[in-house]
């Protein structure tokens, strides 16, 4: 590697993180309070400022992480400290990788350079996002045993479950993209979505419904929050943590809500693309040359964010809207009804494509 | 005894298309995000366009910038009446004294030199008061009413609570709009006389 590239994949590196930690997961904090309150005819947090400042309560996020800051770093008499420290940070880390893969632009000429915005491009993508998200599993497991607490245990009893019974049912939900795509590489499935005819969510608009459920059940939000389910178990398996670890736990959660949302974006909203500007008629549109491809890249990366705000929306507004499963509820979904239903969409795929029903884009 | 079976219907029958349960949570959704977006106009012609609070959908007051108006029939703290004169209306008859059901008011009544009987002290323990308005349904005097008082009736000293006539007395102006509403309820004395 040259220093060229060092420094490109640096520069991608502190984007990807800097986005997600900088400003989705504060930001993320703020929504979730404010989106629920206006959306419940309510107001929402709005007293924290600085020399009189309130900016419609952004600060609470910076109040919180202040105050966390500080809290004691509380660990339960026989816990097992070792796994008690390890457990958040096995959430988090996870978390933050699965982004590595996800194509947030195009490929870009810059100075003879052809600069790609993704951190890692691997031939097997998507595959890596989910082996990773499968990892979390156990932060959130080793995180509830090393609690020593029952309520705890049984959170991460009923994580562990429901994480990995989700697990094979997401798999399964987007085998038939895959077949339509017929790739497993990220950015390859959005180079393939230029034109909007294209797009995933065109012909795989029932995967991307079984999809969504699917994540936002191996997320843990509400409605699948059993393993947290505040009424029942306090708050499942990260009630025995406090200060930065507790954040930890969070930011993983709100960043997972991220990766889905830019893993929808890439497999069925195309991307960075805008429905219908090739990149290269977006690249002749602000002029070519290099400055052409720094405004493109910037467009196509703004464009990748808006469409990833719409769905982290849209993902709030179930999370607000819908009561919780009861836990046989969870099971029975992820088993009985979205895998057949997934099982059945692959046949369905697979005759399509083979009839020629379902074109597969080239 | 034959054994009988008894078909127990539970819940209505779903069609496949209902247990799906998407066309409800899109409903459900669509419920949710239409306040969400008429709440941020409201909120947006409020604060960004300064249309001011009579442009507000959300129920919510700012307290405490923002005080409740409460309704003239609200119990609040009772009051004593300063009459126009400046004097208490009271006559330290007793009867609210009698009447009160924790017995919070306590009254030593004197008599001042043109006759008039007055309260030399006037006590009534907030900590006590149940806010039934009982003393102001039987005071012959309208000299004591149930006022608009309900904020920041806590104190860090329970003594403080303890009010005394200076701290009871009110000018008959502010308390005008209970007094009308007294005189034309329609279990007031007025009425049956
Ligand atoms: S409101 Fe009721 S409790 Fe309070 S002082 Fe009057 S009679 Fe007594
Ligand atoms: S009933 Fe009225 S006049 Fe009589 S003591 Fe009480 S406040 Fe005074």
């Amino acid at each position: 590697m040259d220093t060229a590239a060092i420094l490109e994949t640096g520069a991608k590196l502190a984007f990807v993180i800097g986005i997600n930690l900088g400003f989705f997961a504060p930001v993320l904090a703020w929504v979730e309070r404010k989106q629920s309150a206006v959306m419940q005819d309510r107001i929402g947090a709005n007293r924290a400022d600085i020399f009189g400042f309130t900016v419609i309560g952004l600060f609470h996020s910076l109040a919180d992480a202040l105050k966390l800051i500080f809290k004691e770093d509380f660990v339960p008499r026989g816990a097992d400290v070792t796994m008690h420290r390890l457990a958040p940070m096995i959430a988090l880390i996870p978390a933050l990788m699965g982004m590595a893969v996800i194509p947030f632009g195009g490929t870009y000429e810059i100075g003879g350079h052809a600069v790609n915005l993704v951190v890692a491009d691997l031939d097997m993508g998507l595959l890596f996002v989910f082996a990773i998200a499968s990892v979390a599993t156990y932060g959130v497991v080793i995180g509830a045993w090393a609690s020593n607490n029952n309520w705890s245990m049984l959170g991460g009893l009923r994580a562990a479950a429901q994480m990995f019974s989700y697990e094979v049912t997401m798999g399964l939900t987007i085998i038939g993209l895959l077949m339509y795509y017929q790739s497993l590489s990220l950015v390859e499935i959005v180079a393939k979505q230029e034109s909007f005819w294209n797009w995933g969510i065109i012909y795989q608009w029932p995967a991307f419904i079984l999809f969504l459920a699917c994540a936002i059940a191996e997320n843990k939000r509400v409605p699948f929050d059993i393993p947290e389910a505040e009424s029942e178990i306090v708050a499942g398996y990260f009630t025995e943590y406090s200060g930065m670890k507790f954040i930890m736990f969070w930011t993983a959660e709100f960043i997972e809500v991220v990766t889905i949302s830019a893993l929808c974006v890439v497999l069925f909203f195309g991307g960075h693309h805008c429905a219908f500007i090739s990149d290269a008629g977006l690249v002749a549109l602000f002029g070519g040359g290099d400055l052409g491809n720094i405004l493109a890249m910037l467009f196509g990366v703004a464009v990748f964010l808006v469409k990833v705000c719409v769905l982290i929306f849209i993902q709030m507004i179930i999370r607000w809207t819908l009561p919780r499963f009861r836990y046989d509820q969870v099971m029975m979904l992820g088993w009985k009804m979205i895998l057949p239903l997934s099982l059945v969409w692959i046949l369905f795929v697979g005759v399509a494509i083979l009839t020629g029903l379902m074109p597969t884009p080239a | 005894m034959a054994i009988t079976i008894k078909k127990i219907e539970r819940g209505p029958k779903l069609t496949l298309w209902e247990r799906s349960f998407v066309p409800e949570i899109l409903r459900g959704m669509w419920i949710t995000s239409r306040h969400f977006f008429h709440n941020m106009k409201t909120l947006t012609q409020e604060f960004a366009l300064g249309g001011g609070r009579s442009k507000r959908s959300i129920m919510t007051l700012y307290y405490p910038e923002e005080r409740p108006v409460t309704p003239v029939a609200y119990r609040g703290r009772p009051v004593l009446v300063r009459g126009a004169n400046g004097l208490e209306k009271c006559v330290a008859c007793g009867l609210c004294e009698a009447a009160c059901p924790p017995h919070c008011i306590s009254i030593v009544g004197a008599e001042r030199d043109n006759g008039d009987r007055y309260p030399t002290t006037y006590t009534l323990d907030g900590a006590k008061c149940i806010f039934c308005g009982r003393c102001e349904e039987v005071c012959p005097k309208e000299a004591i009413v149930m006022s608009d008082d309900w904020a920041e009736l806590c104190t860090y000293d329970r003594g403080e609570m303890l009010y005394d006539k200076e701290r009871l007395l009110r000018p008959e102006a502010s308390l005008a709009r209970r007094l009308a509403f007294l005189r034309n309820n329609a279990f007031s004395k007025a009425r049956y006389q």
